[in-house]
């Protein structure tokens, strides 16, 4: 007992508040469940009486009532069987679906600090892997566990109904039993567990080495990734082997006991019908009462491994829903309103943990300004911009946009007016279309098509078939780095936003394709106010101010002219921009 | 080209390719069939002992019989939880070792296999062939073949021994018997398509949620939370219908499986009621009927799961080989020739290349490279860089002419040696999920640990490793610590150049490093190169600046070649590519 985890109930007690609203629904699948269980059970006790008082007594209408009895007590089962089924799925598959909104809900509304903090593949197989888990459970699950333990429990009452003293000898067996079932709970609990581990293990060299093998093979390192996955698949095979011969002792055993219990009560009934206190029917029918206890603690010990299963993977989902939501509208905020764009960053500190990497900030753009920043990765560049899009809030100072905090107003109502673009765009599956249509999802195809003619994305759709209705799969494979790009510059250009933020938008791009863009740039600045993240001089040149930041500080500030006037860090950067240090080239 | 996605085998070449494996294990198969044998007598003899209790000691009166029959019967029970266990074992051991045997095939296969495949195959799919694909072999080969034996068995026993009993009443009662092999049998036919279905609803549903995470930052950037949200709720919804399309199946079926041995249970109710009353058939012949006619139900339900589950496991197992069977790795010479010693040369002779399908990729690359020389390959995205330098490594053959590497053809060099020879790396470089230190020394194990810290310095390496955790006994990766796009190449690099390899191969090794590492990296490389004969490619001029000679590649030749500095004031493709950047300085 001491072996196993205590985490059970606390792990799926939180599955309980969804069955909030399905109580009643629940109760009456119950009800429905425990009269099927009692049909076997009926059935056996019926078998008895036209034993006793048709066959023995000689009463063929007796045993012709009996049959047609039993074949309607069948078909009732049969009937009700049905339906407790689809009902006990339906209920199990609503609970998953709504588990899943929620978690998903959740998530989505969850800040960038936890998506940081978090690795992707983790937060995924809490919305995948565990949640199926607990699918499986709740599906067939939830039907074998309701189902067996009623016939169980239906059996032994029935057996005690029957004769309660055939009762008393088959229980001879149930402290052999509860204590092999026990032991069996235990050590498959750890043998099962570690099965998962192994080929989980296998599954993550399989993964890796498919993902790698360009590499395993330019470095001819077959022979010892084929050693290191050979003794992975011999762990694997070994741990199921173990697995395998806990339960291959444990079903013959229950089937041993049951052969025990069915000896014991024949003797004990057949003395009874020696001293005329009992009727063969009944002893008969008691036989077959045991064989319905039997399979049901088989069935009910093989679900118990994915009860515990379950159980583990709903504690990994608490950590998501437990997650905290740092970044959340304060109460009553009201809407933003459409913004004018006068941005002001006042001093602002910001901290990721105890270490602040932005150190009294301060920044102001007025509306439709463009101001850049310039400077070393890792010295707060993009944090920075975050903290604009209020992806966090700021430790110390404020962020402010037409004079407004913006933890003073609701957040959807900010977002909705920034437009964003990354260095690594990220493209949905779906259209090149829709994709464009991300940002605002209510604009028509014609809007669609100007926005894309504007930026020139229908220039890179040309190659394709469908044009924009050309289809993109995974984070859009099959189009260059610039080809992507452009897509989000779209994207941004027809969200139509009144704040825009270009956080190294043009760096992994060759020059023809950022020549493009540059180009649709002066497209989508215009009217907006803009904060641009680049490492190019001809980008960074179209700003009204250059500041650049470097560990958390701005260490200079002016327009292009002035800071490579000045001997200072923006000099030594522009240097680099060109990649032309010392040798002169021109 | 050959062909990477074979189409999968008929039944009868997977039996030829599925026995051998199913032979190898012929003790435990033995061992399981003698069990099995053993098994189903025992079962048998049982009920008819019972039979005797009740005809002979209980309803006979004869008493003294009473204990040497239950003993007689709890001596067999013991026997059978021996033999039971046993076969139970045997087999299960039987499908774990195919699996374990099948799974180490592919992954030796998948190992060998050509880069072509790869880039036809979704890594997804190469996994699961490897792991969920073998599950319905394994069940099939190991429980499976024995259990339906043992099914055979006990139906002809149980047939045997209630024949002999009363033939007439065994005709009537085992009319609603092969109805439950025939149920079970439709009814996984039909569930298992769906099955399907839910697989890929749940892909859906995981793609989802996939993008939402990854793409977050762009989600909530835009506001869009809703959408996505409801995007997902609609496909978390497909899922459960699908599920409860299921559900309805399994309700309509399973069920039913309980209510047809309830018929033949009736049947003999009635019928052999009436021979009892008659005094034809006693009381205890009587439950023998009820008691095996109930011991079949199962061994006729696992008939039916076993035709189905064969079927899918030759469905899985006809995948399996056809890619075991057909996908050949890339041929290497009968006699390998040896490259000569020294820094070496690289020469393209009219090199064509496509990927077999869409137009030609090179249409007659001619390139010469000195021992030792650094060669920059630049064009605009599509160019066909990347197929230019994979052909170095061998990675991919030319559709037509010859790669040269140190004056022989690649082709008549042996993999390992060539690949020994030549260091490759990507602009989007794989790291594994190992210590940084591992990760540095896969090229070449046994480096020395001085030679892998210049390497570390000259790659940009020791920069950032006094960050991490633990330096370079970091774990890297998913379970570890995620390194950036721009440390990850840095890494990269180091380890090709721990490698020693005479060849270096670099795509784009930079793209993600910031421009300042990047010139740091521009100086230390040259002398970290030195002796070695390097091409790279990049998309920045400062990446190119690296290289003793620039040739352009577009539409698949060669164009211009020459040194950088004549190739900007030659005003035509190559500065088309950087003139700006260089003008703006």
């Amino acid at each position: 007992m001491r072996h196993l985890p205590h985490n059970t109930h606390t792990g799926l007690s939180r599955l309980g508040r969804y069955t909030v609203g399905r109580r009643k629904r629940l109760t009456g699948v119950m009800l429905l469940a425990a009269v099927s269980a009692a049909a076997p059970v009926a059935g056996w006790v019926i078998v008895g009486d036209a034993i006793d008082n048709g066959i023995k007594a000689e009463n063929l209408t007796r045993l012709t009532a009996d049959v047609v009895l039993y074949i309607a007590i069948g078909a009732t089962a049969w009937i009700i069987g049905t339906t407790t089924w689809l009902m006990l799925a339906g209920i199990g598959q609503q609970i998953v679906l709504d588990l899943r909104r929620d978690l998903f809900e959740h998530l989505t509304s969850l800040s960038l600090r936890y998506f940081s903090q978090q690795k992707a593949g983790w937060i995924i197989a809490r919305l995948t892997s565990d949640v199926d888990a607990l699918s499986d459970v709740l599906n067939q699950g939830l039907t074998t566990l309701v189902v067996n333990s009623m016939t169980l429990v239906a059996a032994i009452i029935g057996l005690f109904v029957l004769d309660w003293r055939l009762g008393v000898v088959a229980l001879i067996i149930l402290p052999p039993g509860i204590v092999v079932t026990r032991w069996f709970q235990t050590t498959s609990h750890v043998a099962f567990a570690d099965v998962r581990t192994r080929i989980a293990a296998v599954t993550a060299q399989l993964a890796e080495s498919v993902s790698g093998m360009a590499v395993v093979q330019a470095f001819s390192r077959e022979r010892a990734f084929q050693s290191e996955f050979a003794e992975l698949n011999e762990a694997n095979r070994v741990s199921n082997v173990y697995a395998q011969r806990l339960s291959s002792f444990f079903f013959p055993a229950i089937e041993f006991l049951g052969a025990i219990a069915t000896v014991g009560v024949i003797f004990a009934g057949a003395k009874m019908i020696d001293s005329g206190s009992l009727e063969i029917g009944t002893l008969i029918a008691a036989m077959g009462m045991l064989q319905l206890i039997f399979q049901p603690l088989q069935e009910l010990s093989e679900l118990y491994g994915q009860v515990q299963a379950a159980s583990a993977a709903m504690t990994k989902i608490s950590t998501v829903l437990d997650a905290e939501q740092d970044i959340t509208d304060r109460e009553g905020a009201p809407e933003i309103g459409r913004i004018a764009g006068h941005l002001k960053l006042d001093n602002v500190v910001f901290a990721y943990g105890d270490e602040p990497v932005i150190h009294g900030i301060s920044i102001d753009v007025p509306e439709g300004g463009c101001v850049a920043l310039v400077g070393e990765s890792g010295g707060g560049k993009s944090t920075t911009a975050k903290l604009i899009a209020r992806f966090y809030d700021p430790l110390e100072g404020s962020v402010t946009i037409d004079g407004i905090d913006l933890r003073d107003i609701q957040l959807r109502s900010l977002r909705r007016q920034l437009g964003v673009v990354l260095q690594d765009p990220f493209l949905f599956s779906g259209t090149i279309a829709d994709n464009i249509r991300f940002g605002r999802p209510e604009a028509t195809d014609e809007e669609v098509a100007a926005a894309a003619h504007a930026i020139g994305v229908d220039r890179v759709t040309a190659r394709f078939e469908g044009g924009l209705d050309h289809v993109v799969r995974e984070g859009g494979s099959g189009l260059s780095a610039g080809e992507r790009q452009l897509i989000s510059i779209a994207r941004a250009l027809l969200a139509d936003p009144r704040i825009l933020i270009l956080d190294e938008a043009t760096s992994n791009i060759d020059r023809p394709s950022e020549i493009l863009i540059e180009q649709a740039f002066d497209t989508l600045l215009r009217g907006r106010t803009s904060v641009i993240i680049a490492h190019r001089l001809a980008t960074v040149r179209r700003a009204d101010e250059i500041l650049v930041i470097e560990k958390g500080y701005v260490t200079q500030r002016g327009n292009e002219a002035a800071l490579l006037a000045e001997e200072g860090p923006f000099r030594r950067l522009a240097e680099t921009v060109h990649g032309l240090p010392a040798r002169d080239v021109a | 080209m050959q062909d990477v996605d074979p189409p999968d085998l008929t039944l009868w070449p997977t039996l030829r390719y599925l026995y051998p494996l199913w032979r190898e294990q012929w003790r435990l198969v033995t061992l399981g069939l003698v069990c099995a044998l053993a098994f189903t007598g025992l079962s048998l003899a049982i009920p008819i002992l019972i039979q005797r209790t009740i005809d002979d000691a209980i309803d006979g009166g004869d008493t003294s019989l009473l204990l040497p029959y239950l003993g007689l019967i709890l001596v067999i029970a013991a026997l059978r939880f021996a033999f039971n266990f046993t076969r139970r074992y045997s087999t299960a051991r039987i499908g774990i070792a195919v699996e374990a045997r099948l799974r180490g095939m592919m992954y030796d296969a998948y190992l060998r296999f050509p880069r072509a495949f790869y880039d036809r195959h979704a890594t997804g799919e190469v996994i699961s062939r490897a792991t969920n694909d073998i599950y319905p072999v394994r069940y099939f080969i190991g429980w499976g073949v024995v259990q339906a034996i043992q099914s055979v068995m006990m139906l002809v026993g149980a047939a045997i021994v209630l024949i002999s009993v009363d033939a007439q009443l065994t005709l009537i009662a085992a009319l609603a018997m092969p109805p439950i092999a025939l149920l079970t049998y439709v009814f996984a036919h039909r569930v298992h398509p769906i099955s399907r279905v839910v697989q890929a609803k749940k892909g859906n549903l995981t793609e989802a949620t996939d993008e939402a995470v990854i793409g977050i930052e762009m989600v909530q950037a835009f506001g869009r939370e809703d959408d996505v949200r409801s995007r997902f709720g609609d496909r978390a919804e497909a899922v459960r219908a699908e599920t409860m399309r299921q559900a309805g199946i399994e309700a309509r079926f399973l069920p039913g499986l309980i209510f047809l041995p309830s018929l033949a249970i009736a049947a003999v109710l009635y019928f052999g009621g009436k021979d009892a009353i008659a005094g034809t058939l006693t009381i205890g012949q009587f439950t023998l009927f009820i008691t095996l006619l109930l011991q079949l139900v199962w061994p006729l339900e696992a008939l039916g799961w076993i035709i189905n589950l064969g079927q899918r496991a030759t469905a899985a197992a006809s995948r399996s080989f056809a890619w075991l069977g057909s996908i050949k790795a890339l041929p290497e010479p009968v006699e390998p020739k040896h490259l000569p010693e020294g820094p070496l040369t690289i020469r393209l002779e009219n090199v064509h290349f496509s990927y077999g399908v869409g137009s030609e990729v090179l249409s007659g690359v001619d390139l010469d490279l000195a021992p030792g020389e650094i060669v920059a390959v630049c064009g605009a995205t599509g160019a066909g860089k990347s197929s230019l330098l994979n052909l170095l490594p061998r990675f991919y053959d030319p559709t037509h002419g010859r790669v040269l590497v140190g004056g022989i053809d690649s082709r008549d060099l042996g993999l390992a040696e060539l690949r020994g020879s030549v260091a490759l790396v990507t602009q989007k470089p794989v790291l594994f999920s190992v210590l940084l230190r591992d990760n540095l020394l896969s090229g070449r194990p046994d480096a020395d640990w001085a030679d892998v810290l210049a390497a570390c310095e000259a790659a940009g390496v020791a920069a950032f490793v006094d960050g991490l955790p633990n330096g370079y006994d970091t774990l890297i990766g998913e379970r570890g610590v995620n390194l950036s796009g721009g440390q990850r190449q840095r890494v990269a690099l180091a380890r090709a150049l721990v490698a020693r390899s005479r060849v270096i191969v670099l795509d784009d090794p930079m793209s993600a490093v910031d421009t300042e590492t990047e010139r740091h990296l521009v100086e230390t490389l040259r002398p970290a190169v030195a002796g070695r004969t390097v091409l790279i490619s990049g998309q920045r001029l400062s990446t190119i600046l690296v290289a003793d000679r620039a040739v352009v590649l577009k539409d698949g030749r060669i164009v211009e070649n020459g040194l950088p500095q004549d190739l900007i004031r030659l005003g035509g493709a190559f500065t088309d590519l950087f003139g700006d950047e260089a003008l703006a300085a």
